[in-house]
């Protein structure tokens, strides 16, 4: 490959990168903004289709812009951390505890690869979700993708060589997802995404709010929890990790993500 | 065909090298077996040779590796295993996981690099054949029992015909018609032109087949030589890498008097059998 | 072995080449979002998933499997939004803050039936299409080989990753540590056990990814495939043709409501 090509291929992700976060951006202040309720009188475009197109455009492109920077190390470890994902998360399903942690392995993955990485990572697992078992989450991908990007770049800024920032970055990565999940769950879902959550967005719907406030209460409720639970979970598995593995990963190396306890020194 | 030069290897954040001083000449055509303790540096210099480190793993490489003449470090990845074939150690993480049937698993590496359908199918079909596999094309590879995946494993390499072929350890799964159906098959692909090497500890094999024995201790090269004369090397205890069977009962039969207890003990089997013939 | 719903049969409908598949999807789920009225999706229902259904011979294992995901969430979005939708006006029954309006009923049917077809039409494709087939398909359109491998890889992992994790707590039983009862403590239990099944599947990446360089994978030439994907002419055409006919229904049904 020419070096030519490789920097045509190079501009091609970062605009598929730019482009699909902003279709995610846009998306999401389109419907807080119109915020279209009732459903069935409208006639302007419908908020479900803009909610699932939106959302899902701007997550493949953003996944297919990351793809290419992934090292072989780094796809090997996608399947590990997916799997993670998606046992624990199923695990937790079954005994009924009110968080989700199903995206430990995005997390984990995003703070030894970077933030590409995490959201490669987090996309599939939803996809993988949707062929294994079941397609409800399939809508969600998009927030697995932003949980992904928030964690790399709060790993690249240091957050996971402390014991008490990773709380604090899973808690607002937490804020954030539930604000970009919350369209999902109501104008594709209308709030039924599970039993617990539905009363929850009924209750907030009683008590006069709309049905977006609803779904972003309910949200705000359980995700930065769930995140915080989840970033001090990795921040453990990290240090049972051995030396050898984490500086295997270029990311790693290049933003000091563990500190520096060795001085690498330069060849 | 591989030269080595003073090579030298420490990974990431480790205090000592793994391996120093290394200096290897290996002729095209050549069966070479390496042993040594574990913990010796036997992985690492698979991987060396293979041209993984440092570019995949990171840490420090000192010193020149050289294959059919062209520096490895000078040489894309790519370009560097079209050179030189790796078995790595377990099997289980050798098969690629993302295949359906032990067919497209064979033909993974082929894919990748772009062959032709209609030669992939040949290569695959001609390849099951030569390890005797050919009844497990349509099985999934999560399917196989250890030994199975094992030749699966090797057939993946065989398949892509590298000039050079690094296996670590690639027959410990298997039963002894397994490995000997290996070592046949490395003597097939060395009268072809590949230049093999081997990882092993099974020593009547290396000594029967290998053209050369290398002995890795305190992550260095001790000896290096035939593999009968390395093995009849006074220091041979002091390696940790075991005798062959006829070195034991040789001394088994020295022990109870049935052997004058001067001399060598044999190594091979045409030196055992003069030994005890002698004897008798 | 596989961890997908996939069930093998030779209809007609196992038979499309997968990206058909997609591209029908897709648009039957454009068509039932972007039309507002429950109807919408009862047709698209009606017209198109039951008879795919019933061609594809797996009808029963899919009206169990969507059912099963379908009945929970149909039956929360009916009280919830049927008592406190915002939009209700027509009261037909009130208790305290909750009331049961025709507008949030209607709201409830339109999510509901999308959500039918949503379930319904995804879990066909899965139940028809060998993901191997799937994966194959999607990168000879241009999907990056790299998302094949890590959506295939995770297929056959997840079920040995459950193998193990069974085997371990079996383990614990048959050395006669109870598992507790209670949910937060079980994953107390739980997660120092799976800790070391997690680690060692994570060390196992570094010899993975050396075979895979081994072999490849890093290779930028064109990659190509030992087994062809059934594909036919007049399924070239279809994928250009749904799309047009999905666009035709919106255009025409929104004409129509005006």
């Amino acid at each position: 490959m020419t070096a030519r090509s490789t920097d045509t291929n190079r501009s091609r992700n970062l605009a598929l990168v730019v482009l699909g976060t902003l279709i995610v951006l846009a998306t999401y202040l389109y419907l807080v903004i119109t915020q279209p309720t009732e459903l069935a009188q409208s006639s302007s475009a419908p908020a479900g289709l803009i909610a699932m197109a939106g959302y899902l455009i701007g997550a493949v492109m953003l996944a297919a812009g990351s793809i290419h920077r992934l090292s072989t190390t780094t796809i090997a470890m996608a399947p590990v951390a997916i799997a993670l994902n998606i046992v624990v998360g199923q695990l937790v399903a079954v005994l009924g505890l009110p968080v989700y942690l199903d995206s430990i392995g995005t997390v984990l993955v995003s703070a030894l690869a970077g933030p590409a990485a995490g959201v490669v990572t987090g996309i599939l697992t939803n996809v993988i979700w949707g062929l294994t078992l079941n397609p409800v989450p399939l809508p969600f991908a998009v927030v697995q993708v932003v949980i992904g990007l928030m964690a790399g770049y709060a790993a690249r800024l240091g957050v996971f060589r402390t014991v008490w920032l990773p709380p604090i970055a899973g808690a607002i990565t937490g804020v954030v997802a539930a604000m970009i999940s919350a369209p999902i769950s109501a104008f594709i879902f209308g709030g039924a995404t599970g039993g617990g959550t539905g009363v929850l967005v009924g209750m907030f719907q009683a008590m006069g709010q709309s049905l977006l406030a609803s779904t972003t209460l309910q949200g705000l409720l359980s995700d930065p929890l769930d995140k915080l639970i989840t970033f001090t979970v990795v921040y453990l598995v990290l240090t049972a990790l051995p030396a050898r593995f984490k500086q295997r990963f270029p990311f790693v190396r290049e933003y000091q993500v563990f500190g520096t306890k060795v001085p690498t020194s330069k060849a | 065909m591989i030269v080595l030069r003073e090579v030298s290897y420490t990974y990431p954040e480790a205090a000592d090298p793994a391996l120093h001083g290394i200096e290897l000449n290996l002729q095209p055509g050549s069966i070479t077996g390496v042993v040594g303790a574990s913990g010796a540096g036997k992985t690492t210099l698979a991987k060396v040779i293979a041209g993984f480190l440092p570019r995949v793993d990171g840490g420090e490489l000192t010193g020149t590796v050289c294959v059919a003449g062209r520096n490895l470090a000078e040489l894309s990845l790519v370009e560097a295993v079209g050179q030189v074939g790796l078995v790595i150690q377990n099997p289980f993480n050798q098969i690629s996981g993302a295949k359906y049937t032990v067919r497209e698993e064979i033909a993974f590496g082929m894919e990748n690099l772009g062959t032709p359908r209609a030669e992939m199918a040949a290569r695959v079909k001609q390849v099951a054949a030569l390890l005797r596999i050919s009844d497990l094309l349509d099985r999934s590879p999560y399917a196989l029992s250890g030994g199975q995946m094992q030749l699966v494993a090797i057939a993946s390499m065989l398949v892509l015909r590298t000039p050079v072929l690094v296996m670590d350890e690639p027959t410990s799964q298997l039963d002894p018609f397994g490995t000997r159906l290996v070592f046949a098959v490395l003597d097939q692909l060395q009268q072809a032109g590949t230049t093999v090497v081997i990882f092993e500890h099974k020593l009547e094999l290396l000594q029967a087949h290998a053209d050369r024995l290398l002995v890795l201790a305190g992550h260095t090269i001790v000896a290096d030589g035939s593999p009968t004369e390395v093995l009849a090397d006074e220091r041979v205890d002091g390696w940790a890498i075991g005798s062959t069977r006829y070195t034991r009962a040789a001394r088994l039969a020295r022990g109870r008097g049935l052997l004058p207890v001067h001399g060598a003990l044999p190594v091979s089997f045409e030196q055992a059998a003069a030994t005890f013939g002698g004897a008798r | 072995m596989s961890s997908t719903l996939y069930v093998e049969r030779a209809s007609p409908i196992h038979r499309l080449n997968p990206v058909t598949k997609l591209v029908a999807l897709l648009c039957l789920l454009v068509v039932v979002f972007a039309i507002p009225q429950w109807w919408a999706s009862l047709a698209v229902l009606l017209l198109v998933i039951v008879p795919a259904a019933i061609s594809s011979g797996v009808a029963a294992r899919l009206a169990r499997s969507a059912g099963q995901l379908l009945l929970p969430i149909l039956v929360v979005l009916v009280l919830v939004q049927g008592l406190t939708y915002p939009g209700g006006r027509t009261v037909l029954w009130q208790w305290g803050p909750l009331a049961l309006t025709t507008e949030g009923l209607m709201f409830a049917l339109t999510i509901g039936a999308r959500l039918v077809c949503l379930v319904l039409a995804s879990v066909l494709l899965v139940l028809t299409t060998h993901p191997g087939d799937l994966m194959s398909a999607l990168t000879e359109q241009g999907m990056s080989p790299k998302f094949a491998y890590i959506i295939s890889s995770t297929l056959q992992l997840i079920p040995s990753f459950q193998a193990r994790a069974t085997s371990i707590l079996l383990a614990q039983q048959a050395r006669g540590l109870t598992v507790p009862s209670n949910p937060l403590r079980r994953l107390g239990v739980l997660m120092p056990l799976l800790g070391p099944l997690v680690l060692g599947m994570f060390t196992d990446i570094e010899e993975r990814s050396t075979a895979m360089e081994a072999r490849g994978f890093g290779s930028t030439a064109r990659r190509t495939t030992l087994v062809p994907v059934r594909d036919t002419r007049a399924q070239r055409v279809a994928r250009w043709v749904i799309p047009v006919l999905a666009l035709a229904a919106i255009l025409v049904s929104l004409r129509w409501i005006g």
